[in-house]
C-alpha cells in the first residue's frame, strides 16, 4: 500500500529528505511508518516526540504519545513539528 | 439596518463590511459590545489587534513587554523607526488609536502571569494567544478555559504558521493538543509575510466568533506552510483526561450566549 507523507511546520525544511509517499506492507502501524521515514534522515536524526500526527486529517496525538493505529492504502500521514513564535 | 446603537460615523466607517457575505448588522452590533485581549502584539498580534479594531472591536486590550528594536520591524507592524527603543506596548497602543477613535484600546506593558491572565480572561470575551513560548501560550489557555471564553491561537515559524481555535468545554484545548511542553526557541526565524497572514486569519476567527456570522475553526488546527505552498486542517480529539479542560463539563462560551 502507499501512503502519502507530510511533514511541517518548525524545520518544515527537513521535509525536503523525507519521501513524499511511502510504500509499505498492509497492516503497517503509524510508528512502524514514522520508523521507515527516520531511517532517511541523515546523521542519525530521529522525529521530533513533540510532533503532532495526524493520519487523513483525524489528529492520533504526538509522535511520543499516541494509540497505535495501523495505516491504510490512500492514507496520509500528516507530521507537524510544534511552532509557537509570536 | 439595525445598527441603533452605531453612530452615523460608524455606520459610515463599517459600511464596507456589513451585507452579504459578510456582517450582518447585528453582527456589527456585537462586535462594538464586545473585548478581546491580545498577547502579544507583535508579528502576528499585531497585525491581529489592528483588524479588530478596524472591524470596530468595542474593546481591545493588548499585552507586550520589552523595548522596540531593529529586529523587531521585519514583521511587528505596529511598530516603525520612530518608536524604536521605545516601549512597544504604548506605541503600538496609539498607533491603535489613530486607524479607529470608535474603539477603546488598553496597552499593558508586560506579559501577564498566572493570576494576570485570570483577571484579564474574565474581562473579555476572546483571548486571542501569540505569545512566542509555549509557556505563555498555555497560561493563556489555562485563563480561556477557567474563564470559559474562547481562545485563538496563532503560531509561525519560518514561512509557516498554524491556527486552533479551541471552544473550551467543547474542543481541544492547548494542553489537549500539546500533552507535554514542546521545545522552544528562543530566536527563531520567521518572515513578516506569514507573520500578517497568520494574524490576519486569526482576527478573523475572533470577528466570527464576536460577531456570530460564518463558522469558526472550532476543533481545527490550521497549518498554513507557505515554504512548502500547502495548508492542511486537523480534526483535533480533546482528551477527556486533560489536566487543563478534562474537567470543564459542556457550556458554551460567553459569547454564544450574548444577545
Amino acid at each position: 500500500m502507499n501512503v502519502r507523507v507530510v511533514f511541517s511546520g518548525r524545520n518544515y525544511h527537513w521535509g525536503s529528505s523525507l519521501p513524499e509517499q511511502i510504500a509499505l506492507s498492509d497492516s503497517t502501524t503509524v510508528d512502524e511508518a514514522i520508523r521507515v521515514l527516520e531511517s532517511g534522515l541523515p546523521d542519525g536524526q530521529r522525529l521530533p516526540g513533540s510532533c503532532l500526527l495526524a493520519v487523513s486529517g483525524v489528529h492520533l496525538g504526538t509522535i511520543a504519545r499516541h494509540p497505535s493505529r495501523e495505516l491504510q492504502d490512500g492514507d496520509e500521514l500528516l507530521l507537524i513539528a510544534p511552532v509557537a513564535g509570536g | 439596518m439595525n445598527l441603533d446603537n452605531l453612530s452615523q460615523d460608524e455606520c459610515q466607517r463599517y459600511a464596507r463590511q456589513i451585507g452579504p457575505g459578510v456582517l450582518t448588522p447585528e453582527g456589527q452590533r456585537r462586535l462594538k459590545q464586545s473585548s478581546v485581549l491580545v498577547t502579544r502584539a507583535g508579528g502576528m498580534g499585531g497585525p491581529a489587534a489592528l483588524a479588530l479594531v478596524m472591524a470596530g472591536v468595542g474593546r481591545v486590550v493588548i499585552a507586550h513587554g520589552g523595548k522596540l528594536i531593529s529586529p523587531d520591524l521585519n514583521r511587528q507592524v505596529l511598530g516603525c523607526e520612530q518608536a524604536l527603543e521605545k516601549p512597544r506596548a504604548p506605541q503600538f497602543a496609539d498607533y491603535l488609536r489613530s486607524m479607529n477613535r470608535h474603539v477603546e484600546v488598553e496597552a499593558i506593558d508586560h506579559e501577564p502571569d498566572d493570576e494576570q491572565s485570570r483577571q484579564l480572561a474574565a474581562t473579555v470575551d476572546v483571548i486571542v494567544s501569540c505569545p512566542p513560548t509555549f509557556q505563555e501560550r498555555l497560561r493563556l489557555n489555562r485563563a480561556a478555559v477557567d474563564a470559559v471564553i474562547p481562545l485563538v491561537d496563532a503560531a509561525q515559524w519560518g514561512m509557516s504558521g498554524t491556527l486552533i481555535v479551541v471552544a473550551p468545554g467543547r474542543t481541544a484545548c492547548l494542553r489537549c493538543v500539546y500533552p507535554e511542553d514542546p521545545p522552544f526557541e528562543e530566536l527563531f526565524p520567521v518572515l513578516g509575510a506569514i507573520s500578517s497572514a497568520i494574524g490576519s486569519l486569526a482576527a478573523l476567527e475572533t470577528i466570527k466568533i464576536l460577531s456570530g456570522v460564518g463558522k469558526p475553526l472550532y476543533g481545527h488546527l490550521w497549518m498554513i506552510d507557505g515554504y512548502q505552498g500547502r495548508s492542511s486542517s486537523i480534526t483535533l480529539e480533546r482528551n477527556p483526561k486533560c489536566p487543563c479542560c478534562g474537567n470543564v463539563g459542556v457550556r458554551h462560551p460567553r459569547e454564544t450566549l450574548r444577545g
